[in-house]
């Protein structure tokens, strides 16, 4: 289909045993969701629009120490949860686009995996409603606006309400948990376009002030020493073992609130980039990745509970059939197909998404 | 409903879970600009082939188990379009006829708008009604899914070949008995070979008391009140007894119609004179022998007797049946192979006589199992010449490959009961009449009690029907001992 799908870079939730949800959340993004949906006049959505995607600021000079840190799983019982969000666009109209938001929380304690998901919200996107849905929702969700930086694209809205709703999920699990690995999918960088330092800086210290580890896991990154990735060509050293980088600035006013690090956490090929807050100290960082391995299983070195996350989230085709069906039957907006012009023009040379 | 898929005359139809289409059931692709409609029958429901359903079900797979357990916010309620979604199925149905100007034609050879056509179910009621299934001499078999009473009209039955067939235990012989009493409530004339005994009650109520038909009911007990004496049978009916059931060889039987002829001639046709004759024949020491032995075949069959008064004429019963309709229910139950052969040669051979002769009009046998009775010959013999005589001939066997496939490939009507084995479907779905996609997917699936019509008698519209209870004495349940 002419779907596509965007995970947005980010992590986390809130509390275990019965978490305590925030029902405003839920609320305000189905009142701005149903309001948006209403605001469609003409009753045709069209399918397929090509995205753009955002990149970030090159960093400065970055080194990678060659000696490895090696790590020994702790197996004392700790709470490890994971967020993640995921949008998706489901269809165009004439004046804008409709798009799907949900996220997910998963915890493990106790050896159980749990979850709880939110979602999907709908939105109809227009050039004239983007910015007071955005900014309706930044005020109901964070205590700091970031009045400075300008309004998304229509484009770029899917990615910006999902990251939206990723870190107000962040926020509520750093609040909420204590004593536990809170993982996050992507970085630990602030000041983007998308995350306000500040936003991020308080997500950390609501972390930190529980008695939280932030561990930010980025399933691909751009970071490269001499022209390799930082996580290619690792050293023959038996796993698991973290490698530190240093030197790594960004230029204002992007800013960097984790250490990075290189882990392999398994025998497999793979290694991921890991973010982990500045501010905690050295021995606690070793021993939260140590704890991290003793307490959650491991697949291809990615954490089961941020994988889990990422599943649970992530839309399937049916259910963009399923959400088409709403938007129809509930709001009468009828699904017309736009012709693939890359088909259309090329023929079976056309591969939607080639120049 | 949408029209998806036409490949020759098999349709796809996608369906979504409230409306309810299942196998069996009728719908009407309706084309409003083409002034036609198809009418399809649905023969197999799949799922529909929705992407990314395996990952949905690979998700949702650890929620079912220990492994992950969760809670969904969902303030949209988008959860039962989801549903609404994965639970769409796929109609596979097949092309019946064409409806134009309120008539039927089997042309399939055109193509609804895919986009336009409106698909809509078509009652059991509806159909039988534009195919006109309906008659003066009303059958009503039982009631189809829709509540709709099926009923076929007894002249479909006239002058056709019948099979009714299913596994054990599904309710053929119930299927039969209810046919028969109503071809008997309307005068007609009944013949069964009951290998079982379980026609013999059929004059009585379940508890017991006589039904209405308990006086058109005549059971022949071969040996007991069913015998005949010699000068009673006609030359043709003793040697088709001698050739087929004894297996008398050539030489032989042209020895046995001399010395029958002999004794007719002399009116001296008796048991014992026949036996005489055979001892005393001049012939070669092996003919005699063989003449001999089937003698005494025939005569410790008990069938025959010297005794007149003793010989009930199967003819005095068919004379009883003709003007008022009746049933000859021929008890096979305690007869030997031979013995049972015999009998039913007997039977058939005088029934053709009767035929000819024109003593009746037309009869309906119904046979059960009839491999273990019918020679080989006469499969082809009751579909072919008897047919023209005026035996009209239904068959029930919970063995369907032991009637000859050319029965299969000339039968007007097949009354379908739950077969699962493979075979089975395969020597059913041999029938001309049907499509062997239709018999496979819809008779594997048939309740106890339900049957697939297909046929004549349903202007080829194949109908499942649960058959209706009728108040009978049942005689043909299982003995069991544990009961």
């Amino acid at each position: 289909m002419v779907i596509e799908q965007y995970t947005i870079t980010t992590t986390p939730k809130y509390n275990f045993p019965h978490p305590t949800i925030d029902t405003t959340l839920s609320q305000r993004f189905s009142e701005i969701s149903i309001n948006s949906l209403k605001q469609v006049r003409i009753n045709n959505f069209l399918l397929n629009l090509q995205e753009d995607n955002f990149t970030e600021n090159n960093p400065t000079q970055i080194q990678l120490k060659r000696t490895p840190l090696p790590l020994t799983p702790k197996h004392q019982e700790t709470t490890i949860v994971a967020v993640d969000s995921s949008t998706i666009k489901i269809g165009e109209t004439p004046t804008g686009i409709i798009i799907a938001i949900r996220g997910a929380t998963v915890w493990k304690q106790n050896r159980n995996y749990r979850y709880t998901r939110l979602g999907p919200f709908i939105f109809h996107i227009t050039e004239e409603n983007k910015k007071s849905i955005y900014s309706s929702l930044e005020r109901t969700y964070f205590t700091t606006q970031n009045s400075s930086q300008q309004i998304p694209t229509l484009l770029q809205m899917p990615n910006r309400l999902a990251n939206l709703l990723e870190r107000w999920l962040q926020i509520m699990l750093a609040k909420n948990t204590n004593n536990g690995i809170i993982l996050f999918d992507g970085s630990l960088i602030g000041g983007t376009i998308d995350t306000p330092t500040h936003r991020l800086h308080e997500i950390l210290s609501n972390a930190r002030r529980n008695k939280n580890t932030v561990l930010a896991f980025s399933k691909a990154t751009t970071l490269r020493i001499n022209g390799y990735l930082i996580t290619e060509r690792l050293p023959e050293q038996s796993t698991p073992y973290l490698l530190e980088t240093t030197g790594l600035h960004f230029k204002p006013p992007t800013v960097l609130l984790g250490d990075v690090y290189v882990a392999k956490l398994q025998r497999s090929n793979m290694a991921f980039r890991l973010d982990i807050d500045k501010e905690i100290e050295f021995s606690e960082r070793i021993e939260a990745v140590e704890k991290l391995l003793g307490n959650d299983v491991f697949q291809q070195s990615y954490p089961e509970t941020l994988r889990l996350a990422h599943i649970l989230c992530t839309f399937t085709a049916n259910e963009v059939l399923a959400m088409q069906h709403f938007a129809s039957s509930k709001h009468g907006i009828q699904i017309i197909n736009r012709p693939d012009m890359h088909r259309l023009l090329f023929g079976p040379f056309g591969k939607e998404g080639y120049a | 409903m949408k029209l998806y898929k036409k490949e020759g005359n098999i349709v796809q139809i996608l369906s979504f879970p409230d409306e309810n289409a299942e196998k069996g059931d009728y719908l009407v692709v309706e084309d409003n600009e083409a002034h036609k409609a198809l009418i399809v029958q649905v023969i197999d429901v799949q799922f529909a082939a929705v992407s990314g359903m395996l990952e949905e079900l690979l998700r949702t797979l650890s929620e079912g188990s220990d492994f992950i357990k969760g809670e969904d916010i969902d303030p949209l309620e988008i959860a039962p379009h989801i549903t609404y979604i994965q639970d769409a199925s796929l109609l596979v149905c097949k092309i019946r006829a064409t409806l134009e100007n309120d008539q039927l034609s089997p042309n399939n050879s055109w193509l609804p708008s895919r986009s336009q056509s409106i698909i809509i179910k078509l009652s059991v009621q509806s159909l039988m009604k534009l195919a006109k299934v309906d008659g003066d001499l009303p059958i009503i078999l039982g009631g189809t899914k829709d509540s709709t009473l099926l009923t076929i009209d007894a002249t479909a039955i006239d002058g056709t070949l019948n099979i009714i067939t299913g596994k054990k235990g599904c309710g053929k012989s119930h299927l039969s008995k209810l046919l028969m009493i109503s071809l008997v409530g309307y005068k007609a004339t009944v013949v069964i070979f009951d290998l079982n005994g379980e026609y013999t009650s059929i004059g009585m109520t379940q508890d017991g008391k006589r039904n209405i038909y308990y006086d058109k009911i005549h059971t022949l007990n071969p040996a007991q009140n069913f015998k005949v004496s010699l000068d009673q049978l006609h030359l043709n009916v003793v040697m088709g007894i001698l050739v087929h059931a004894l297996h008398l060889p050539g030489t032989s039987a042209r020895e046995f119609r001399r010395i029958w002829k002999d004794l007719k001639d002399k009116d001296k046709l008796t048991l014992v004179n026949l036996g005489e004759a055979i001892r005393n024949c001049n012939c070669n020491q092996h003919v005699r022998d063989a003449l001999a032995s089937r003698f005494h075949s025939i005569s410790n069959s008990g069938f025959f007797t010297d005794n007149k008064t003793e010989a009930n004429l199967l003819d005095e019963s068919l004379a009883k049946c003709k003007n008022q309709g009746g049933a000859i229910v021929i008890n096979l139950k305690n007869t030997s192979t031979v013995d049972r052969q015999i009998v039913v040669e007997y039977v058939l051979g005088k029934l053709v006589d009767s035929l000819q002769s024109w003593k009746l009009k037309a009869v309906f046998l119904f046979a059960e199992e009839a491999h273990l009775y019918l020679r080989e010959t006469y499969w082809d013999d009751i579909v072919t010449r008897m047919r023209h005589y005026g035996i009209f001939t239904t068959f029930i066997t919970n063995q369907p490959d032991t009637i000859q496939e050319t029965i299969y490939r000339q039968a007007d009507n097949i009354f379908l009961f739950n077969f699962t084995n493979e075979h089975d479907l395969d020597v059913v779905s041999r029938a001309a009449r049907i499509d062997a996609e239709t018999v496979k997917s819809i008779a594997r699936d048939l309740p106890p009690q339900h049957c697939l019509t297909l046929g004549k008698v349903v202007r080829d519209f194949p109908m499942v029907t649960r058959v209706r209870s009728i108040d009978v004495k049942t005689m043909g349940e299982t003995r069991l001992f544990f009961s």
